[in-house]
């Protein structure tokens, strides 16, 4: 890593480089990441796509600092991942990164209200009062503060997911299949979230899904197969990445 | 049914290949059962090997003794396991030595004789019977055998048990005092053993030269308190027996030697063995019951974990009944496997107690263990009955699961605080109060209050999660301003399912009620000690031996009189010890001068006079004499352990009884029939203008004369009679830490299952942020609310029953007990409560903290 280089990417808000990752040892080893480079670039939308067992999982955990690559390094910002113990990347994930996981989003002994703001209050911080407050108008759930998340429909609990993850104006949101569980209605509402926040909140995301509609709400798609960075595309549409993927399965 | 495993039900397949699949679920059930198991089994086996060791020692040093001659009646008081049998003329040796088939006859005069060790101070007295009696020549009629030495040829020489000479740092060749109670002078000159052992258990032993003893140890010379003897060859003890009746007066009887050495055995048991196996059977049954709620729980928890796999077995086609016993098997692979290694880890604990109980000086004769069929078999079905019943209700309703379940998601379990509980609980606890006010307050009664005792504890224990909830929140409030949003999660935690927090709670609940219980109650007798000697004693100091009545040699009956000669002394009274038969009854009577006693004594009030009581009067408390319907003026009938009979008059009925007792004789009326003559107590007031410590100086100069008692102030005197509560409180506090330990491991138990089960949120909170410090803070902090909320019911329940025992005894005697909450102690039981939660989340808390993020998060 030269100056040279870090200084030409400083619009990365997160980033790997030459990302390796094996599960295993010996004859079952299995290299789910083998040798990734990417920039997640700050203020944009990205979408991971890939058949199963691609990788794109383990890109974005280890990307996200919730697992360590074999070798490779994984950046946000400017920081290295790998040169972190677990408390500082607990910390980096606290206050840099947001998260959306498929299901099971949320604790369910805290109120809608206390789950958005959980990783500035385990910061024991105060938070951006006003932010908070625009966030929560954003994804519609004034009425629903203080209701607890098992008196919420599956789609209102991944919209309380999306306004957790952007509670604490992180560097880049992470969302692992958002839209998984979800019917097409819900799934719409929350990936619309994730796109105004980029475009009018000028926020970073980072989507592993492998559905095309969704992924067609992103700036720019870039296909996985087998642990390799295979493709990418710019203004996706849903049609575009079906033939994609399609395309993908012919000479595999 | 083509595999060898296929040959069991499937029900046994499902439970045993879940066993296999979560040992560490069970290790909190498995230790509990086993602890429990243990403890019980311990109990009894040790029981039954040292009543059957106390079997052999006498038979083995009584062996030699064919037959003892004694008084025929004997007079028990209350409270007395052994009666006070009348001597024997010591004359009575000849009649027996020329009744054919006697070999040897020899009287046994016996006293007590309390050594004076090598530093000074006596030795033994806090218990077991201190003695002194004369050495009998005839080696196979004596109990004790000289092992080192000679036997006393002289006047002034002794043998005394080995266990006493290494107590006292005293050997052969020593002079010391022997407090018989006057002060004799003795040396030294033999140690002897009991069956081959140091001493018989801790009692000690002086043996004189028989002249000696007939001077110093009876109450008149020429008495003995039996007649050994020996027969000639070919003479049976039964025949032996037959033979010396014919020549025996009237009132003098003949038993055999096994039949009195069956009597001294029996004697230890009732007194010592019986009480103390009773003892820690009450606390196997604490330690049980506590270990019954943990078991209980970790089923409860692990049906509720197990719903989507019960559910996916009843949706493919289990039956309930499968479901059901398939949980069920479960329970009684644990609760085989925990009691069977509890039984061998009690009997582990009996033999390790029976090496280690002659090293504490506690002579044991060494033999096999007793392990009876009983003590093996009463354990295992203890174990096997709570493990199972513990497990019943869960089992039932892991049968109950829908298949539907499977597929439902319930994160926040809100049951255990409905109405229909609250109703309940509520009427049960105002039907405990109810019972108990009554019990203690309107018509005395322990058994009413006992009961209310009891259904105090269910109410408890029913309105447990609901209490949870508002005490957890309560604590909780604060705990969540301290320590931000840590706090508030072990808080919401802790509230998720109030019933496994109540039921968690419930087993230290127990734990601390009972230690709590024993604290107030041993509060409240000290407060009542204290109480009574400021009330009853008017005098300034005191003389008294060790402990009240049991222990030592009392007290020189020479040492009251020399006291009062004294300048500075206003008034002393002895009070010595008799026995009498009331009416039939077994009565203590205080032997005393009424007229001083009523100076230095705050009697209450007095009708009739306690000035002339004469030779035929007698002085009786109030509550006695309203019992037996006795008016000054009245005549009552006692009988004497020398079997006559005299009708004494009724000349003053007086208010308080606590330290004067309920009769009261005066020394002429008693000399006739006096068994051993010793005071138990000296109470001596000073003239006015003498200080306490002047006053103190100078009858402690007197009293060194007489074998040098201890003479303690009015508050020394208060302390020393409550002294052996807290000998006592330590003990129970000991053994008690085992169903506190139990109760922890139940705490820890429930929360590992707890985390294993919250998994994926503890992912969610790592991935978005949290700590893994925190984490840790959050784990131990819902151990530290539960610990607390099951402290504050223990306390509370604690506090509640040691008043209802305190009240209740208040109500069942006549002497008033005081109630008294002692703040420090329970401040010192609520901190050992909460930090023992905090300890209790340790473990569970580091394994938490250990869970890997990203596998957390993709568990199911």
């Amino acid at each position: 890593m030269t100056t040279a280089t870090t200084t030409t990417r400083t619009a990365a808000a997160a980033r790997v480089v030459d990302a390796v990752k094996v599960y295993g040892g010996g004859d079952t080893a299995v290299r789910a990441l083998d040798g990734v480079s990417v920039d997640f670039p700050a203020g944009r939308f990205t979408a991971i796509m890939g058949p199963s067992g691609s990788g794109k999982s383990t890109l974005m955990h280890c990307a996200a600092g919730l697992d360590s690559l074999t070798s490779g390094a994984a950046f946000i910002g400017d920081t290295e991942l790998g040169s972190l113990d677990d408390r500082r990347l607990t910390l980096l994930r606290r206050d840099r990164i947001g998260f959306v996981f498929q299901a099971f989003n949320l604790v369910p002994t805290l109120t809608v209200d206390e789950n958005i703001t959980l990783p500035i209050d385990l910061a024991g911080a105060r938070g951006d009062k006003d932010w908070i407050d625009a966030l929560v108008d954003v994804v519609g759930l004034r009425d629903r503060l203080h209701h607890r998340p098992a008196e919420l429909s599956g789609g209102q609990q991944q919209r309380v997911a999306v306004a957790r993850a952007f509670a604490g104006r992180p560097d880049v949101v992470f969302a692992d299949e958002p839209t998984g569980n979800l019917d097409s209605r819900s799934g719409g509402e929350v990936l619309g979230l994730l796109g105004r926040a980029v475009r009018h909140m000028d926020r970073t995301v980072v989507m592993v899904t492998h559905d095309p509609v969704a992924a067609a709400h992103a700036d720019q798609v870039l296909f996985l197969a087998d642990g390799r960075l295979v493709d990418r595309m710019e203004s996706p549409t849903a049609d575009k990445v079906l033939d994609r993927l399609k395309a993908f399965e012919v000479p595999s | 049914m083509t595999t060898p495993t296929r040959t069991l039900p499937p029900a046994v397949r499902i439970s045993l290949s879940s066993l296999r699949a979560h040992k560490r679920r069970f290790a909190g059930t498995f230790l509990a059962v086993f602890l429990g198991v243990a403890f019980l089994a311990g109990t009894l086996v040790m029981g039954d090997t040292l009543r059957n060791s106390f079997d052999t020692m006498f038979g083995e040093a009584t062996s030699g003794t064919d037959a003892v001659v004694r008084s025929a009646d004997a007079i028990t008081t209350p409270g007395e396991s052994q009666g006070v049998r009348r001597p024997v003329p010591t004359d009575l040796v000849k009649t027996v030595e020329r009744v054919p088939g006697v070999a040897a006859a020899a009287p046994d005069i016996q006293g007590a004789g309390q050594l004076i060790a090598a530093d000074g101070d006596p030795i033994g007295g806090q218990g077991p019977p201190t003695l002194a009696g004369n050495w009998i020549t005839d080696p196979r009629l004596n109990p004790y055998q000289l092992a080192e030495g000679r036997a006393p040829l002289r006047s002034g020489e002794v043998v005394v048990n080995r266990g006493t000479a290494k107590k006292g740092g005293l050997g052969i060749g020593d002079t010391t005092i022997l407090r018989t109670p006057d002060p004799v002078k003795v040396t030294i000159v033999g140690l002897a053993t009991f069956a081959g052992e140091d001493g018989m258990a801790q009692v000690t032993f002086t043996g004189m030269m028989r002249a000696d003893a007939e001077k110093y140890l009876p109450a008149r010379p020429g008495e003995a308190a039996s007649i050994l003897v020996r027969a000639g060859p070919g003479v049976g003890q039964r025949e032996l027996v037959d033979r010396l009746a014919a020549v025996l007066p009237k009132g003098v009887e003949a038993v055999t030697g096994q039949e009195s050495a069956e009597e001294n055995t029996e004697m230890i048991s009732s007194q010592f063995l019986t009480v103390f196996t009773l003892f820690l059977l009450v606390f196997s049954g604490v330690a049980i019951l506590v270990a019954t709620f943990s078991i209980h729980n970790t089923f409860a928890i692990v049906v509720a974990q197990r719903t989507r796999e019960n559910a996916l077995l009843r949706a493919l086609g289990a039956s309930r009944r499968q479901v059901t016993s398939a949980t069920l098997v479960e329970a009684t692979a644990v609760a085989v496997t925990a009691s069977a290694v509890g039984l061998a880890g009690g009997i582990a604990i009996a033999a390790g107690l029976q090496a280690l109980f002659p090293a504490i000086g506690f002579p044991f004769p060494e033999g096999d263990l007793v392990i009876s069929l009983l003590s093996m078999l009463l354990p295992l079905a203890v174990g096997i009955v709570v493990c199972l019943g513990s497990a019943l209700l869960p089992a039932v309703r892991a049968g109950r699961t829908a298949p539907l379940a499977a597929l439902r998601e319930t994160a926040v379990d809100r049951s255990g605080t409905s109405p229909l509980r609250a109703v309940t609980g509520a009427g049960l606890g105002a039907l405990a109060l109810a019972m108990t006010l009554t019990g203690v307050l309107v018509s005395p009664s322990l058994w009413l209050a006992g009961l209310g005792a009891v259904l105090a504890l269910a109410a408890f224990v029913v309105l447990g999660p609901i209490a949870s909830t508002t005490v957890v929140r309560v604590l909780g409030g604060p705990l969540g301003r301290l320590r931000g949003v840590t706090g508030d999660l072990a808080g919401r935690n802790a509230l998720r399912s109030p019933k496994r927090t109540a039921a968690t709670a419930s087993a230290l609940m127990i734990g601390v009620a009972v230690v709590s219980l024993f604290t107030v109650f041993g509060a409240s007798l000290k407060a009542t000690m204290d109480q009574t000697v400021s009330r009853s004693f008017a005098g300034d100091v005191a003389v008294s031996t060790p402990s009240f009545g049991a222990g030592g040699s009392g007290l020189s009956p020479a040492l009251a009189p020399a006291v009062a000669r004294l300048p500075e002394v206003a008034y002393a009274v002895g009070l010595g010890r008799g026995v009498a038969e009331v009416d039939g009854k077994g009565r203590a009577l205080t032997v005393t001068d009424p007229v001083t006693l009523g100076k230095v004594f705050d009697l209450g009030d007095v009708r009739g006079s306690l000035s002339d009581l004469g030779t035929d009067g007698i002085a009786i408390t109030e509550p006695e004499a309203d019992r037996r319907g006795l008016e000054p003026g009245d005549t009552t009938r006692l009988t004497f352990t020398d079997g006559r009979q005299q009708t004494f008059k009724v000349r003053a009925v007086y208010g308080r009884s606590e330290l004067a007792g309920e009769y009261v004789i005066t020394r002429e009326a008693w000399a006739p029939h006096r068994t051993q003559d010793s005071d138990t107590l000296i109470a001596v007031s000073f003239k006015d203008g003498v200080s306490t410590s002047a006053g103190k100086a100078a009858v402690a100069q007197v009293a060194a004369r007489y074998g040098d008692p201890e003479v303690q102030t009015r508050d020394e005197f208060a302390e020393s009679s409550a002294g052996g509560i807290d000998m006592m409180l330590t003990l129970v506090y000991a053994l008690l830490a085992l169903a506190v330990l139990i109760a922890l491991l139940g705490i820890a138990n429930t929360l590992t299952l707890a985390i294993h089960e919250r998994t994926r949120e503890l992912g969610l909170l790592r991935a978005v942020g949290q700590t893994r410090a925190q984490l840790r803070a959050m784990v131990r902090w819902e151990s530290i609310l539960v610990a607390a909320f099951g402290t504050i019911g223990g306390l509370a329940l604690g506090g509640f029953l040691g008043w209802v025992l305190v009240k209740a005894s208040d109500g069942a005697s006549d002497s008033t007990f005081a109630f008294a909450l002692p703040p420090t102690q329970l401040v010192i039981v609520a901190l050992v409560g909460v930090t023992a939660g905090a300890l209790a989340g340790l473990r569970p808390a580091r394994r938490a903290a250990r869970l890997d993020v990203l596998r957390a998060i993709a568990t199911e």
